[in-house]
């Protein structure tokens, strides 16, 4: 950096090159970022996957489970049983079950307290029972879990997963070779249940305080190693679908995806990921397709931060977990081919001596026996933020040399005025004199100070203004359960109060240039401006090590209105800017996001119901990203409040920049 | 004559197998060998013995042990349903000894015993040092004699090694302290491929100097010797058990060194679930002991061949859990690794108050946080009795505490601290980093009012047979909870390997060019102007007499 903030350095080839040509770099770095990111998905460009932990021993041991008429008497009852529970679990005949079987049996309970509008109360219960493995002292565990789902749910029923389960219990509870307790669990109120559950284990909170009250548990069985999610909706099994999206977009380990692939396989069902099969096409270009088809369903999934089954809960605690969702309902395979797939996964998460530490975290997906690596997808978002880095440093230093030329102008002003003072300054002999001079002195300083430079940088309330702003995102953050509680007084519903709330604070936001005193200091708003990329460029650059989707999709929406955006001295351009950045709003491109959602959802429909529809839906998603962190601890919320709408309104002030035009300075062109 | 070199002799030897069918479909099977020894602990020089093992003898005389109790133990023993065992043990390894009050550097003789022991065993008990051991203030008192009134706790050393896997290399060493070894008597049952197929096993010895008679003029030296099994029904696929499922093989008749050779089946579940032994028992006793009562067959061991058989009488009755009075159990909290929290449970199912005392012995990598100590009993916070703290030291001291609570009746207490997640240097993680460091298990004691689930040995008893009526004011339990596992912050050690071929590889392309560089001189050539196919006629052309002319020929022409 010291080259570039070295005023003598200025004439530099680099930043001379730099100033020229900075443009057409952001526009090669921004869709050389995309190209990167869709090259990916062609074959060649990603590698196979492959096992790196080595202790795994996939499918080298001979199934043994043979309890499918087990499974089916199991099933059978079950649907008895759920008759007569509309809307509950049948917990006495679970429990029994689990009981019979030999387990150490459990319950947990557990109480939701609605943390928005009128204060509502919902109550949990989960089942569970521990297979005390022989081999060990209860240090490990391995976890099978099932969300129930009563017949009045919207969801599909899991009876069948249930059955699988308690059968694959019964099996394994005769096998002396476990060394690591298995914890079969069932749980309510899907996610809610699942979250509950892993609260109570782990004895912590992960969302605000007070709000879901995770009771607690008395049987444990150590450090939970993995996990398997298991959804069957259907006695036969067609296909089974792996889905491994979690929380904030954390992932499990790439080698439990590849045992469940593996162990599919090896049981001859075919396997799904994101319900796409894997095809080999022949011609690489619709291959390539298909393959960005799949990665771009990963993608869009991982970027919403919310779990796409209850695997995704687990990621948090260090827990490895996925969900095996079985797909089309007439196959072949039964509950024999499933509690072989099942007791396939878990003999070799037993052999499992470490912890989950080989193999990748991070990934990519286009297919289930292909990934992209963490180094080769984080060029993408690097080279698309690293434009608004370019963008920055090109600002820097056009405001560098135009401070330099300013310099060069005043110098003459400042020279003449210093010969006057020199000789009065000198030989002040006796004290009289010296107090004589002194106030001559200070007279003519009084007389010829002259207010602070409307054109030079005030940094101070730059800063000012940078801070009161992420202020204001901070009160953004926190202002759900005020605005409820408004709403609610006026019998608004939550989702109402909450979109209009956000609404009217987002316009009145809008005035905030209003108070921004440099508006017409040039050099200021560029500095502004300058820092408002560089956090953009930072705060994608941090999203990405975490949830890199998300970054990929703010950057592709943000980075090439965020470059637009910028000081500008002509009236048109500056009204057109106002419009694309307030396209750019975080409420504005969720509402057309869910609009477009809506519309190819539900094509056949009528314009104006669809308009509704989707309108019902931006408020739904709100409320629900406002839920999930206040439960589950998802920070989508929390980020776009706290990073993105201070960011937003940083260059909103920018774009309010007002430069006078007769001040024109020549050869000065700020975009 | 024999009569005479019998009774000559001042030491005894009994051997003893009591068989217990367990709520919840399990077998509690324990061997219990006692020898008792006329002889003064303090002046034996253990130069000759008789049925007293010398190996171990030698040790305890070396290192001025006053008295030593060794467990190994696979599996975790569930006091929930399983009740008491008949001597507790932590998961993996524990010793626990007392230094005779001359000894000069007690910290030095145990390490030394902990490294002998090790040989004994083929344990690895040359872990334990001073970084992982505490000298418990309450809870392990002598169980023995002692001559000074006033102990002094500074001559204890307790020690565990969680991660300490226990298997046959363990237990031929063991069975070889026998008199008889394994060759006969009760002992010759303890075949490895069946007693480690169980939930839960265990070996221990245990010894302590007692009281030669009830006027306690002389002591004498006692070792007891025991193996605790647990089978379980499911694994053995029938709950029918005969010696043959148990342990591969019949017994062929007692020690011949033995005083008695008795075997006990715990009849007492024989009501609720009855089954039929084969052959008949020679006898029945009836013990009643703190307000329970319990029956047992006994068989003398004959000296020719022998099995017992149970066969489960169809009737099936369902059977209620009662937990015994107390037990407990350990966790882990929090995620991440910065910081988290242990926490005890100790559940009091009894209908009166108890005092217990908690010990937690934590190492030194998992640094505990005294001001977050919080004591709750059913929710509401509570200040304990009393506190016995000792902060550890990095790689010097583990963090001792101990803890003496007072439970109200029918409670449930959590006792929960705070700890950081801290990074080791390099060479201190094992081979298997990622697996996790261990916590050794929490230590809870207290003297019960009731012997309900209650096996336990009286203090003054060495034997099953002194278990029977043995009702005393209070009954001795010291329950252990389960080890934990913590994954401490761990650096990817896949990366110096990763270094390594990076460096190697820089070095190699620097190589190459300074090789060149010093070894080749630089002669200026002419510049040809050939054209590029000129150049590679001449090539051909070259390349073709080279081939066709034979080496020597090229030799010349260099």
């Amino acid at each position: 950096m010291g080259l570039l903030t070295d005023p003598s350095a200025g004439q530099g080839k680099l930043t001379k090159a730099l100033l020229k040509y900075y443009t057409k770099l952001c526009v090669l770095l921004y869709l050389g970022g995309i190209g990167w990111l869709c090259s990916l998905a062609y074959t060649p460009m990603n590698a196979g996957t492959y096992f790196s932990e080595n202790a795994l021993l996939p499918g080298l041991v001979k199934s043994e489970f043979r309890e499918d008429g087990t499974a089916r008497t199991f099933h059978d009852e079950l649907l008895d049983e759920m008759k007569k529970y509309d809307d509950s679990i049948p917990y006495p005949w679970l429990l029994a079950k689990f009981k019979q079987i030999g387990l150490d049996t459990y319950t947990h309970n557990f109480t939701l307290h609605y943390p928005l509008g009128k204060p509502q109360k919902f109550t949990g219960k989960n089942v569970y029972g521990i297979l005390r493995a022989a081999r060990a002292s209860s240090t490990e565990a391995l976890v099978l879990s099932v969300p129930y789902r009563p017949p009045l749910s919207v969801h599909a029923t899991t009876s069948p997963s249930i059955a699988t389960m308690l059968a694959f219990a019964k099996f394994a509870n005769k096998e002396k070779y476990w060394a690591k307790d298995i914890i079969f669990l069932i749980t309510e109120h899907e996610q809610l249940g699942m979250q509950a559950w892993l609260e109570a284990y782990h004895g912590t909170t992960c969302g605000n305080e007070g709000t879901l009250n995770h009771g607690d548990i008395k049987g444990r069985a150590g450090a939970i190693q993995a996990a398997i999610n298991l959804e069957l909706h259907d006695t036969s099994v067609g296909q089974v679908d792996i889905k491994v999206e979690g929380l904030n977009g954390q992932l499990p380990n790439l080698d439990l995806f590849n045992l469940a692939a593996k162990m599919l396989l090896k049981e001859g069902i075919p396997h799904t990921f994101k319900n796409r099969p894997n095809k080999n096409l022949r011609d690489p270009v619709k291959d390539w397709y298909y393959s960005f088809q799949t990665l771009m369903a990963m993608i869009s999934t991982q970027a919403t931060g919310i779990p796409n089954g209850n695997h995704g809960l687990y990621h948090r605690f260090g827990i490895e977990a996925l969900t095996l969702e079985s797909v089309s309902h007439n196959g072949k395979a039964g509950f024999l081919s499933m509690g072989r797939i099942i007791e396939g996964i878990f003999r070799s998460l037993n052999n499992l001596l470490e912890r989950f530490h080989q193999s990748f975290f991070f990934y990519l997906l286009p297919s289930s026996e292909r990934f992209i690596s963490i180094g080769l997808y984080m060029p993408a978002i690097c080279l698309i933020a690293g434009a608004l880095f370019i963008k920055a440093c090109a600002n820097w230093c056009q405001l560098q040399e135009s401070q330099i030329q300013d310099d060069s102008e005043e110098k003459p002003k400042t020279e003449t005025q210093k010969p006057k003072a020199k000789p009065k300054r000198k030989e002040p002999k006796d004290m009289q004199k010296f107090w004589k001079d002194m106030k001559a002195k200070y007279e003519v300083e009084v007389k010829s100070y002259k207010p602070p430079d409307p054109d030079s940088i005030n940094f101070v309330s730059i800063l000012f203004a940078f801070l009161m702003t992420h202020v204001i995102g901070v009160l953004v953050m926190n202002s759900p359960q005020l605005l409820t509680m408004l709403g609610g007084q006026y019998d608004f519903s939550t989702e109402v109060s909450l979109f209009s709330g956000f609404i009217a604070v987002s316009a009145v936001l809008l005035l905030t240039p209003l108070f921004v005193p440099f508006k017409s200091c040039e050099k200021s708003m560029a500095v502004l401006n300058i820092l408002s990329l560089l956090e953009l460029g930072t705060t994608l650059i941090c999203i990405s090590m975490n949830n890199f989707s998300l970054a990929f999709f703010c950057a592709v929406i943000y980075v090439p209105l965020a470059l637009i955006v910028g000081v500008t001295r002509c009236r048109v351009c500056s009204g057109i800017k106002k419009v694309v950045w307030l396209v750019a709003h975080p409420l504005v491109v969720l509402t057309v996001t869910v609009l477009t959602y809506t519309h190819v959802m539900f094509p056949g429909e009528k314009l104006e119901a669809n308009f509704y529809r989707s309108l019902a839906a931006t408020q739904q998603a709100i409320v629900f990203s406002i839920i999930d962190s206040m439960i589950y601890g998802n920070w989508l919320f929390s980020v776009v409040s706290s990073i993105f709408i201070p960011n937003w309104l940083c260059f909103w002030i920018v774009a309010f920049s007002n430069i006078q035009p007769n001040e024109e300075i020549p050869k000065k062109k700020i975009d | 004559m024999p009569w005479f070199i019998l009774t000559s002799k001042s030491d005894r030897f009994s051997e003893e197998l009591l068989i217990k069918p367990l709520y919840s479909d399990h077998l509690y099977v324990h061997f219990q060998f006692a020898t008792k020894w006329d002889t003064n602990p303090d002046q034996e020089s253990f130069r000759h013995t008789h049925i007293f093992p010398r190996a171990l003898g030698e040790i305890i005389e070396r290192y001025n042990v006053q008295e030593l109790h060794v467990s190994l133990a696979g599996g975790l023993w569930r006091y929930e349903t399983w009740g008491y065992p008949i001597l507790d043990a932590a998961p993996g390894a524990e010793v626990w000894a007392w230094f005779k009050a001359d000894t000069e550097d007690v910290d030095k003789n145990w390490k030394e015993l902990a490294s002998s022991l090790s040989g004994l065993l083929c344990a690895s008990l040359n872990f334990i040092n001073v970084d992982n051991s505490v000298n418990p203030e309450y809870t392990f008192k002598p169980r023995g004699v002692v001559s000074d009134q006033k102990i002094n706790s500074t001559y204890v050393r307790y020690a565990s090694l969680p991660r300490e896997i226990v298997c046959t290399e363990n237990l031929t060493p063991w069975k070889k302290l026998l008199p008889c070894e394994s060759k006969s008597g009760l002992a010759s049952l303890l075949n490895s491929g069946y007693i480690h197929n169980v939930r839960y096993h265990s070996i221990a010895i245990h010894m302590r100097p007692v009281c030669r008679d009830d006027a306690c003029e002389f002591t004498s030296l006692e070792l007891q010797q025991s193996v605790s099994l647990v089978y379980d029904y499911l694994i053995m696929g029938t709950k029918n058990w005969s010696f043959r499922k148990l342990f591969g093989q019949g017994l062929m008749g007692p020690c011949p060194l033995s005083e008695n050779s008795v075997i006990f089946v715990d009849t007492t579940s024989n009501v609720s679930v009855p089954f039929q032994l084969i052959p008949s028992p020679d006898d029945y006793i009836t013990s009643v002991r703190g307000g329970h009562v319990s029956t047992f067959a006994k068989y003398n061991v004959k000296p020719y061949a022998m099995s017992i058989n149970a066969n489960y009488l169809g009737k099936e009755s369902v059977l209620l859990n009662s937990p015994p009075s107390l037990h407990a159990n350990q966790y882990i909290t929090g995620y991440g690794q910065e910081r988290g929290g242990i926490v005890t449970k100790i559940y009091n199912n009894h209908w009166g108050a108890l005092e217990v005392v908690v010990l937690q012995n934590i190492p030194w990598y998992v640094p505990i946080y005294l001001h977050t100590l919080k004591i709750d009993v059913n929710g509401v916070r509570v200040e304990p009795v009393g506190i016995h703290y000792i902060p550890g030291r990095q790689r010097q001291r583990p963090y001792h505490l101990e803890i003496l609570l007072k439970l109200p009746p029918r409670s449930v207490a959590s006792v929960s601290i705070d700890f950081d997640y801290v990074f080791l240097k390099w060479q201190e993680y094992p081979p298997d980093a990622n697996h996790g460091f261990y916590i050794g298990s929490a230590v809870i004691s207290a003297n019960l009012p009731l012997a309900r689930n209650f096996t336990g040995l009286p203090q003054d008893g060495a034997t099953i047979a002194d278990s029977f009526n043995a009702s005393r004011r209070g009954y001795l339990v010291q329950v252990r909870t389960e080890n934990m596992v913590i994954t401490l912050p761990t650096p990817d050690f896949s990366m110096p390997y990763n270094v390594i071929c990076l460096a190697c590889t820089v070095v190699a392309l620097a190589f190459g060019p300074l090789h060149n560089i010093t070894t080749k001189r630089l002669v200026l050539t002419v510049k040809d102007n050939e054209k590029l196919i000129v150049k590679i006629k001449n090539r051909i052309v070259k390349a073709w007499t080279e081939r066709n002319s034979g080496s020597d020929v090229n030799q010349s022409v260099q």
